[in-house]
């Protein structure tokens, strides 16, 4: 008993490992024991969503599925956010991934990017086939990418030149709004999509207060919704300066046609789409919770689930969460973003109409080369981007489905995309002093320590004065983007090199391609950018979307003949 | 101290058998392939090592000791960090030298023309040397697809001065090869005059060359994943504003709204119909 002990006291860090070991090893026995039976085949599928929803969507397609193929059996690995990054390294490095892993986010671009080369297997081959899963329906003979809504725009990897995911569901972003309350404070029975309605309604809002003595607040906010209510709302309103900037006519400002602009004194910042979105973007903060820029999503979601707030801004993402958290105590209401009418006396000659929304896939999913059963895998994902399958399982997490001729649930048609309508033209962003400079400020008008006038004042003479150095710095490393691409094309033209048949000739036309967008096209457009901020646009020529005089009389000319 | 050994051994057994199987990296039976899968995913110390024993165990000039000798200089060329230009240039000058015929002696020296293009960040080329060569590779191999790759980026170059003379020397030099049949970058090629047209404000030839790079744009068979929206607006907004062709215009507009119905320039497409029509609505009134 003494030498027990001893033992015990001696080996005791090592037998305590070997025991935690022991008890993680049982546990995983059991779980997977648990999960699907000795013999089954079985699919691991990895991801970050923790709601209910999605993981009981996915367990419905899992016994559709098994319907099916009776001996596949799928096995979840819900992961939080938080940790999702540094788990599906662990497990891509390690080789212990599982079949399928979403992919997309939590960890930056350019790591997905060479993850996604590495550990994952290209599907460009299979997008291009029909999905069996939809015999019978319109999409029967119709190639899987184009069975999406968005064309499978979103799974494409540009810099891979491969599709690596299979996205299942589509997103946006809308206002949620408390029915019971806005009726209740309002009067309304539904939230009003007229700007100007909808601050009054805002108004009446902020003036009543709870049982408690507290005010209402109109709209629950953080510097996470913030950013919603910025690109959805106030920085559409800049659209105008594409008439005035977009001096190569690609259809947007970029930031060099927008310092160029502005250093020559075409445009300025008091040009009144720019004023427009600071005003809007005050008159509507005005109505978020104080202190709003220092809070976080889930105090936001805090306030709108307590019955505080009557708005706020999120995402299909969270509609389900909403409805769940509001159920049996008020009824959850989507609405579009407010628009002022185009008789409105201030916004009505800057706002052209509703902001452009480009639909796009999420909830992506790639196949691991680490698979046991890539095919399955395949198949799996093919059956829930099925349309049938793909109905069912964002009806049952809440979300829009992705692929055409599909329905969805009546609360998500205000997530519609506008698939026509205006963008940001106000690309300040040129790095260096003058972005720490602009952050700074932005940062001091969305809390109302600065006019916009004392914006304008403080920061166009220093962008002018600095934007220049920070854009040539910004350059510098244009060539660096070269080295990359080299090094990627000497990849394909090796693999065109050793191929034959339609495989070489596939690679021989991305090779050319490939050659021609990235290598020949970046010193020409870099020359160019440069040019323009060097000598700056021909100010005796017309805007880039007017006629010039020589153009007028061709025209004139050209009419006055066809009569 | 034994049974602590034994202990250990046992955990260190344990944990490691927890690692189910290390991952699968593309391998392949082909050690070149490999060694070229090695060079695409970043493992350029893999692909060192395996170029240097395919080269080393190879007869020098014979096939697979140039296919080596590529890999290795075009490893030690472009990768990122570790890379040897040096090493680069003798390995691809002592590819030319020993075999001469070889097809990858026109890529290595198209690489070795490269090698003066792309130089570090923060640096010039030379380029009069870097034109030179080009120049080379298009004499030494010419109608090989590295020279063909060669006559675009000398071309470019000289585009891409953005000077009238220059712009000039390369227009004339791109017609005759957009005639030419067996030339295969004749999309490219008919881009680069667009732009050049552009520089010497020859904007009916501006519309022409861009209408032909939009013909000749390749389509990859296995993945036709090719997008005109940008060419159609490209074409219209020239068309409407630099050459006064309202038809043309409205036709690129129109195919830009049909076939793109969810591209972002949509709704800029539909204002510029209607901003055509008001504008022939007032000429035609006030005549």
């Amino acid at each position: 008993m003494k030498a027990l002990f001893h033992f015990i006291k001696s080996y005791f860090a090592l037998l305590m490992v070997g025991l935690v070991f022991a008890w993680a090893s049982g546990s995983i026995l059991v779980y997977r024991n648990r999960t699907a039976p000795p013999g089954a085949t079985v699919l691991r599928i990895g991801h970050w969503q923790l709601e209910a929803s999605v993981r009981d969507a996915i367990n419905e397609m899992a016994r559709r599925y098994r319907e099916i193929h009776p001996n596949v059996y799928v096995v979840q690995d819900a992961i939080p956010e938080g940790v999702y990054g540094q788990w599906v390294s662990t497990q891509l490095l390690g080789g212990t991934a599982p079949d399928i892993v979403q992919v997309g986010a939590m960890l930056p671009w350019n790591i997905w990017l060479s993850y996604y080369n590495r550990y994952f297997i290209p599907i460009s081959r299979e997008v291009n086939r029909a999905n069996p899963y939809n015999r019978g329906t319109e999409l029967e003979h119709t190639p899987f990418r184009q069975t999406y809504k968005d064309g499978m725009r979103t799974a494409y990897v540009d810099e891979m030149q491969e599709y690596v995911s299979i996205p299942l569901s589509q997103f946006g972003i809308r206002i949620f709004y408390n029915k019971d309350l806005l009726k209740r404070l309002t009067g309304l029975d539904a939230a009003p999509e007229d700007y100007r309605e909808f601050l009054r309604a805002c108004e009446r809002i902020a003036s009543q207060k709870d049982e408690r003595g507290n005010h209402y607040i109109p709209i629950a906010g953080s510097q996470y919704h913030f950013g919603m209510w910025d690109s959805m709302m106030f920085d559409p309103l800049t659209y105008g300066a594409v008439r005035k900037a977009d001096f190569n006519r690609d259809g947007f400002v970029g930031n060099d046609e927008l310092y160029t602009a502005i250093k020559t004194g075409r445009l300025g910042m008091k040009f009144p789409p720019f004023e427009a979105k600071f005003r809007m973007l005050r008159e509507v903060t005005d109505h978020f919770q104080p202190g709003y820029t220092g809070l976080t999503r889930d105090e936001a979601v805090f306030l709108f689930a307590q019955q505080k707030a009557v708005f706020m801004t999120t995402g299909t993402w969270d509609a389900r969460s909403l409805q769940k958290q509001a159920e049996g105590r008020f009824e959850v209401g989507v609405m579009d973003f407010p628009v002022p009418a185009a008789d409105d006396d201030y916004y009505g000659p800057i706002i052209e109409g509703r902001n452009y929304e480009r639909p796009g896939g999420g909830f992506a999913f790639g196949i691991t080369r680490t698979s046991r059963n890539p095919e399955l895998a395949l198949d799996f994902l093919l059956f829930m981007a099925s349309q049938a399958q793909n109905e069912e399982l964002n009806r049952i997490i809440g979300w829009i489905p992705c692929i055409l001729g599909t329905e969805m649930d009546p609360m998500l048609e205000a997530f519609e995309p506008h698939l026509e309508g205006i963008y940001s033209a106000m690309n300040l962003w040129l790095g260096g002093e003058t972005a720490t400079k602009w952050m700074q400020l932005y940062s001091a008008y969305q809390v109302d320590q600065v006019s916009y006038d004392g914006l304008v004042e403080q920061f166009e003479p220093f962008y002018k004065e600095q934007g220049y150095k920070d854009f040539m710095e910004q350059q510098r490393d244009w060539r660096r983007g070269m080295h990359q691409n080299e090094r990627f094309l000497a990849g394909i033209r090796a693999r065109a090199l050793a191929s034959e048949g339609e495989e070489a000739e596939s690679a021989w036309v991305k090779y050319r391609a490939l050659t021609t967008s990235r290598q020949i096209w970046a010193e020409l457009t870099h020359n160019r950018q440069v040019q323009l901020i060097e000598k700056g646009p021909d100010l005796e020529a017309v805007g880039p979307y007017e006629y010039s005089p020589a153009v007028l009389k061709k025209i004139r000319e050209r009419i006055k003949k066809e009569k | 101290m034994r049974t602590a050994a034994v202990l250990a051994a046992l955990a260190g057994a344990c944990l490691l058998s927890s690692c189910a199987r290390t991952a699968f990296v593309m391998e392949s039976d082909d050690p070149l392939e490999s060694a070229w899968n090695d060079y695409t995913l970043g493992e350029f110390d893999r692909a060192v090592e395996k170029f240097g024993a395919l080269r080393a165990g190879a007869a020098a000039g014979d096939d697979t000791w140039c296919e080596a000798t590529y890999g290795l200089a075009t490893t030690w060329n472009l990768r990122r960090p570790g890379e040897d230009p040096a090493a680069a240039r003798v390995l691809y000058e002592e590819l030319i030298a020993t075999a001469p015929a070889h097809d990858l002696t026109a890529w290595s020296r198209l690489a070795l023309a490269r090698m003066k293009h792309l130089v570090p960040v923060g640096e010039d080329p030379d380029y009069n040397e870097v034109r030179r060569a080009y120049r080379e590779v298009m004499t030494m191999h010419p109608g090989h697809l590295a020279a063909q790759e060669a006559f675009l980026y000398l071309n470019s170059t000289l585009i891409s001065s953005l000077e009238p003379a220059q712009t000039k020397q390369a227009l004339e030099a791109l017609e005759r090869a957009v005639a030419d049949p067996s030339y295969q970058f004749t999309g490219p090629a008919w881009s680069l005059i667009a732009v050049g047209s552009h520089t010497l404000g020859d904007m009916e030839r501006r519309l022409y060359a861009e209408e032909m790079s939009l013909k000749t744009t390749e389509v990859d068979p296995t993945n036709p994943f090719t997008e005109y929206a940008w060419q159609y607006w490209n074409l219209a907004t020239i068309a409407e504003f630099e050459v006064g062709d309202f038809d043309k215009a409205r036709l690129y507009y129109r195919k830009l709204i049909e076939e793109y119905p969810q591209d972002i320039r949509v709704y800029a497409a539909k204002q510029a119909l209607q901003r055509m029509d008001d504008l022939e609505m007032k000429i035609r009134a006030e005549m």
